[in-house]
């Protein structure tokens, strides 16, 4: 028996020291050290692979990690919006330096947190900050710019020179400003190519917020009355509701039209006709500011990042190249600026 | 039959189309809007109307049921899951695949049922709080098996929604190919040919609805299986003097329902979208259940008081497409909240009794005991 335990010593002494030899890479365990840089990501309710926002903030985290920025990334995916806070404390408790939470829903938890864990910085994605909170740089977008962007394309596109969006309440500021930007965004391309678009832009304001992003039977029957009334393109923002809307106008052979990342990858049945997606940058967007925590840079408060528009994927072909050259033209005008679309951040 | 009612709810319904008309010619003929509003309204009361026949079946045998939600939540979740793994696992066509998914959603309707049948009608639970259970229990278990089938680590589909068999296709109704030899070379005319042919360009479900209605009415109003079906849920003590089997006829019944609230789920997941999402029926459950009381426990009636409901819908989404000629002092039409309220104030109004009273059976939700 004596033997036995020597033996046993032997192993788990000779492990020990081959394990410490072996780990030259810094691991989760260095991260209370100065020099280790390490940034953890915590998901809204979801998986990291839900090819939506949780998914665009990770890569934007690995991103950070092969650029050099960060040595140690790690993930916790949350199972249940009451493990928030929990999930956010296992990475404050291992001195983390970074953590982004992603998704409107961790704001309250990430604040909490922010005071809890004064040494890290957090990024909250898509958590807009009434009032700044410290210790937390809130990532938003331009939702209106996105709007803008998809809205020309569909008013470039469109046979019938009438377009449709179907979107969630508009008391929500970027549900507003997706409708709003992209009723602008149809306008600006009417003043490049000399048409009149009639733009329906409908918001299932009539139910509360628990029933208004998740309806997509009643965005797929107010996507059909569009195009009985002569709407060949159909862009749904507002979550579930707007994918009924873009899969009823895909079958129906309209154009569909995506939000907040590229919908062709979510949507198997409406991806034939998927034309583009108003997309919200999320991974360069969580990259920078990762970068900029690690040069000191950051701030507390409201960050905006960049908007953009999906590939036309399957419709390539269809889109004509002074279309793509037009699209391509005002995405760069609303990146430096010289575009704006004069939607105003909540609805007056 | 109940005229008055009628009356009133072809009033409300004319009423609504009249106003989008009146704000909308500025843009559209009268006749496509019509059409159109008419179209929508149709396909939106068709969950309503399948969830109140439910209702009436139930309750018309003398079980109250408010679980119709959480049948019609889970029936379309079992029957989108069920398409899916006939097309992506067995390999079946996609018709034979959206087919079964269809059967699947009634059976799962009837199992739902059953469950609710045993609990009110054997062990004599609180019908109110047996169809609570059923709301509850379809909320985690929908909510549940998705988030473990599709996107738990080692999931069947691994972590991702695969492609669904697709829907149910319209049912093309040739009236404009039929009709366009009347019209000759008159291009208004082909194009109210058209517009009319809308109306009627529905799918297999929204079809079977109103189809049902009438089955439902001659059913329970000319056969003998609906005499001892009323009988039961009126007076079940006397049935069972004269020989019927009341414990038999109520569960009958209650599963029949059951798989009208199948089918009603079957319309959300196979028929117009096809995607399973948690909580897609949003209450349509309990609506449909509004509509039964607004039908005075009547399939017609009930089905009258979903297309109430649907036109008001169909009121609220045109009036946002119309929103730009909405004259200044109807600028209120636009506010989709308050519009929204309609079939809501309506019920109110209904239940006050001002358009003659609503009697439920009279044996409804009492079980029966010999």
């Amino acid at each position: 028996m004596k033997k036995f335990y020597f033996v046993m010593a032997l192993l788990i002494v000779a492990s020990m020291v081959l394990s410490a030899c072996g780990a030259s890479a810094p691991t989760a365990e260095d991260c209370t050290k100065e020099e280790v840089f390490c940034v953890g990501l915590v998901t809204d309710v979801g998986k990291i692979n839900d090819k939506s926002f949780n998914q665009s903030a990770w890569e934007g985290v690995q991103k950070s990690n092969t650029d050099g920025v960060a040595d140690v990334v790690q993930f916790i995916e949350t199972a249940d919006a009451k493990d928030y806070a929990k999930n956010i404390s296992q990475f404050g408790d291992a001195g983390y330096d970074v953590i982004v939470t992603v998704g409107f829903g961790l704001g309250e938890a990430t604040a909490a947190a922010a005071a809890t864990y004064p040494a890290i910085r957090f990024i909250g994605v898509d958590q807009f900050q009434a009032a700044t909170v410290p210790g937390v740089s809130g990532l938003n977008f331009p939702e209106d710019n996105a709007g803008f962007l998809v809205g020309a394309l569909a008013a470039a596109m469109s046979q019938s020179n009438k377009i449709g969006a179907v979107c969630g309440t508009d008391v929500v500021p970027p549900v507003w400003r997706f409708g709003e930007g992209y009723k602008a965004g149809a306008a600006y391309a009417d003043g490049l190519n000399g048409t009149t678009t009639e733009v329906f832009v409908v918001y299932h304001s009539d139910v509360g917020f628990d029933k208004t992003f998740t309806d997509p039977e009643w965005g797929a029957q107010t996507a059909k009355s569009m195009m009985d009334q002569g709407a060949d393109a159909i862009f749904g923002c507002g979550g579930l509701t707007g994918n009924g809307a873009v899969t009823a106008a895909a079958q129906a052979g309209a154009y569909g039209i995506g939000v907040d990342t590229d919908q062709y990858l979510t949507l198997p049945e409406a991806a034939p006709r998927m034309l583009s997606s108003a997309m919200k940058l999320i991974t360069p967007g969580v990259a920078d500011l990762v970068a900029a925590t690690k040069d000191g840079s950051i701030a507390d408060g409201n960050v905006f990042g960049a908007a953009g528009y999906a590939p036309f994927h399957d419709l390539d072909g269809d889109v004509p190249a002074e279309v793509k050259t037009m699209m391509e033209e005002i995405n760069a005008g609303l990146l430096d600026g010289s575009i704006k679309t004069g939607v105003s951040p909540v609805k007056p | 039959m109940d005229w008055k009612r009628f009356g009133f709810i072809a009033l409300i319904i004319i009423v609504l189309f009249s106003v989008v008309v009146m704000v909308g010619q500025a843009k559209q003929p009268p006749l496509l809007i019509v059409t159109s509003m008419l179209a929508t309204t149709i396909a939106v009361a068709t969950p309503l109307t399948l969830g109140a026949l439910s209702g009436v079946f139930c309750e018309r045998a003398g079980v109250v049921n408010i679980g119709i939600e959480g049948m019609m939540l889970t029936a379309a979740f079992f029957g989108w899951l069920g398409g899916i793994y006939m097309f992506n696992i067995f390999h079946l066509p996609p018709s034979v695949s959206i087919g079964l998914g269809v059967f699947f959603a009634v059976l799962t309707g009837a199992l739902m049922s059953l469950l609710h049948a045993m609990l009110s009608i054997t062990f004599k639970v609180d019908q109110i709080i047996g169809g609570t259970v059923i709301n509850i229990l379809a909320v985690g278990l929908t909510g549940f098996l998705n988030r473990q089938l599709f996107f738990g680590a080692g999931s069947v589909f691994g972590g991702s929604v695969p492609s669904s068999a697709g829907v149910l296709p319209t049912i093309h109704i040739p009236i404009t190919e039929l009709f366009s030899s009347v019209c000759g070379t008159s291009a208004t005319c082909l194009q109210n040919v058209q517009a009319i042919n809308r109306v009627f360009d529905q799918k297999p479900i929204a079809m079977g609805a109103v189809l049902l209605v009438f089955l439902s009415h001659y059913i329970l109003f000319n056969t003998r299986w609906g005499l001892r079906t009323r009988a039961v849920g009126e007076h079940p003590k006397a049935a069972d003097t004269v020989g019927i089997n009341v414990i038999k006829m109520r569960y009958a019944n209650v599963i029949i329902g059951g798989m009208f609230a199948g089918l009603a789920g079957a319309y959300f997941t196979i028929e117009s979208v096809p995607s399973f999402e948690p909580l897609l029926t949003n209450g349509r459950g309990f609506i449909s259940l509004a509509a039964m009381i607004f039908g005075n426990w009547t399939p017609i009636g009930a089905w009258a008081a979903s297309l109430v409901f649907g036109a008001s819908q169909a009121l609220l989404i045109n009036m946002q497409i119309f929103r730009d000629v909405i004259p200044p002092q109807w600028s209120f039409l636009q506010e989709s909240y308050i519009v929204g309220l309609t079939p809501y104030i309506l019920t109110m109004f209904i239940l006050t009794g001002i358009i003659g009273k609503t009697t439920p059976p009279a044996a409804d939700g009492v079980p029966y005991e010999k």
